[in-house]
């Protein structure tokens, strides 16, 4: 009994831990951001590699999230004949819900273990301490413009993404019950209201905050050479993917 | 001068160091040696204020390390150099890059004294011609020589070479002592060199301090480690058990 207790003090406490280190870490990216103390070549290079690099993963995830969601709504739109909220109820589904959730869960995946794996080997490989020796702040210098550029990319990509998936959408629709694009997309102007895209952008943007910092943390954490990078990496997405759905369920409640 | 005055560190109920004193005089360079595990590569980083010290005190050119605030120790490290024993050369720049770095980030030198600077220290380790090269494109005691270079480029008063010949072949082993010792001799430098090649330390270093389990076993100058009768001192000295 009392090393159960013991085994969940110890998770409670490095539970504390961690939270305590990402409250910290997000408050020094944010003051080295704000003061201007921020490398604007790891920016661009970041927002390159993050951006146009995952560009191809984030189409491909919106154009299936769209079709799949096609799919699933094509039946039931034949079988009642709703053809006139077809448009807007895909759209709402994708805008709020299952374009953010999903590119997040891509972003987190893709750019989040990246970026944990490429810190993490900087900081087992003494870079950090070369960069800290050299009179260099790691946080100003790699994680505030990674952290920024992967905020960024996540919000920009989630509304082409968005775009992509109503686009699958209307065409898969076309092709399982023939209904004509133009019906789809009056139906989505109709329904739609600003607050179905700027929920989901708000969402983007939190979970872009949540990849970005949970994987600068792990990754600057990182010790015990490659076993322990493959462990943060894979902390940095199961954290991250966690923190996409808890996100999801509060903004959820709390948005209009 | 550097300076340790007791200096203890724990991780966890661990004590890694207990009780460290160490003092290098200004343009003398120290041979840091013991055994593997033995605190060596700690006692840099603490001198680089990398690492705080759970007790004790720490001096470097006359900064008291540990008191120095976030700011105070930027401009400290400025004038700090830092071999690292794992190269941590950055392996997204070019080598041209690693070694400008330090130069660029000290915001006093213009485009083309950079890369004059660059130009001379590759010439000096015999390496005129990677400037574009990338860390993985380079063997091991070429990416040393160009982890040297970048520790020296902007001529720092205090340098910490941390086993700078570490998994070398002799020949080069020797080179790198070579630059060592040359550096030192033109920059009147004063340093610490972290090291197990003996043979090729014994020429540069003038004086030693042997760690064994975070505790000094000897301090003093080459003549006093020559002469020194403590058995432990002396098979690491010499390298044998029979003694």
């Amino acid at each position: 009994m009392s090393k159960v207790l013991h085994a969940m003090g110890d998770r409670v406490l490095s539970l504390l831990h961690d939270l305590g280190g990402l409250a910290r870490l997000l408050y020094f990216m944010m003051r080295g951001i704000v003061h201007g103390n921020f490398d604007h070549v790891e920016f661009w290079r970041s927002m390159y590699r993050v951006g146009v690099k995952s560009f191809g993963v984030v189409a491909i995830t919106a154009l299936m999230v769209g079709g799949i969601t096609a799919i699933q709504t094509a039946q039931i739109i034949e079988q009642f004949g709703a053809t006139s909220v077809v448009g807007g109820g895909t759209g709402v589904a994708t805008l709020r819900e299952i374009g953010p959730i999903l590119i997040g869960l891509m972003f987190a995946g893709r750019v989040g273990a990246n970026n944990t794996a490429e810190l993490g080997t900087m900081a087992v490989t003494d870079q950090i301490d070369a960069l800290r020796a050299l009179a260099i702040n790691p946080i100003n210098y790699l994680l505030g413009p990674r952290f920024v550029a992967i905020v960024l990319m996540m919000f920009c990509l989630t509304a082409i993404g968005d775009l992509l998936a109503i686009g699958a959408a209307a065409g898969t629709i076309y092709l399982l019950i023939n209904l004509d694009p133009r019906l789809f997309f009056a139906s989505f102007v109709e329904m739609i209201v600003f607050w179905d895209f700027a929920s989901g952008m708000i969402k983007a943007a939190v979970f872009g905050v949540a990849i970005a910092l949970v994987s600068n943390y792990y990754g600057i954490n990182t010790s015990g050479g490659a076993v322990g990078v493959g462990r943060s990496v894979n902390s940095a997405v199961v954290a991250s993917a966690m923190s996409i759905f808890v996100f999801d369920y509060i903004l959820t409640a709390v948005l209009p | 001068m550097i300076e340790l005055r007791n200096v203890s560190k724990y991780y966890g109920r661990e004590r890694v160091l207990s009780n460290v004193s160490l003092s290098v005089p200004e343009g003398t360079q120290l041979g840091l040696i013991g055994p593997g595990g033995a605190g060596k590569s700690l006692i840099a980083k603490i001198l680089c204020g990398l690492v705080k010290p759970d007790e004790g005190e720490v001096f470097v050119n006359g900064h008291n390390v540990n008191r120095l605030s976030a700011v105070e120790l930027v401009e400290f490290r400025k004038g700090v150099g830092m071999l690292f024993q794992n190269y941590a050369l950055f392996d997204f720049m070019t080598v041209e890059e690693n070694i400008s770095f330090p130069l660029v980030n000290a915001r006093k030198f213009s485009d083309e004294e950079i890369r004059e600077r660059v130009d001379a220290i590759l010439a000096r380790v015999d390496l005129p011609t990677i400037h574009k090269n990338y860390p993985r494109e380079l063997s091991g005691g070429m990416k040393k020589r160009v982890t040297f270079a970048r520790a020296v480029v902007n001529t720092p008063p205090v340098i910490f070479y941390d086993d700078p010949t570490m998994g070398l072949d002799p020949v080069t082993s020797s080179k790198i002592f070579m630059m060592l010792d040359e550096f030192k001799r033109t920059q009147n430098t004063t340093s610490i060199c972290i090291t197990h090649d003996l043979t090729g330390a014994r020429d540069i270093c003038d004086r030693w301090l042997l760690l064994d389990h975070g505790k000094v076993v000897f301090s003093g100058t080459t003549e006093e480690i020559e002469a020194c009768e403590t058995t432990f001192v002396k098979q690491f000295w010499t390298g044998t058990l029979d003694v």
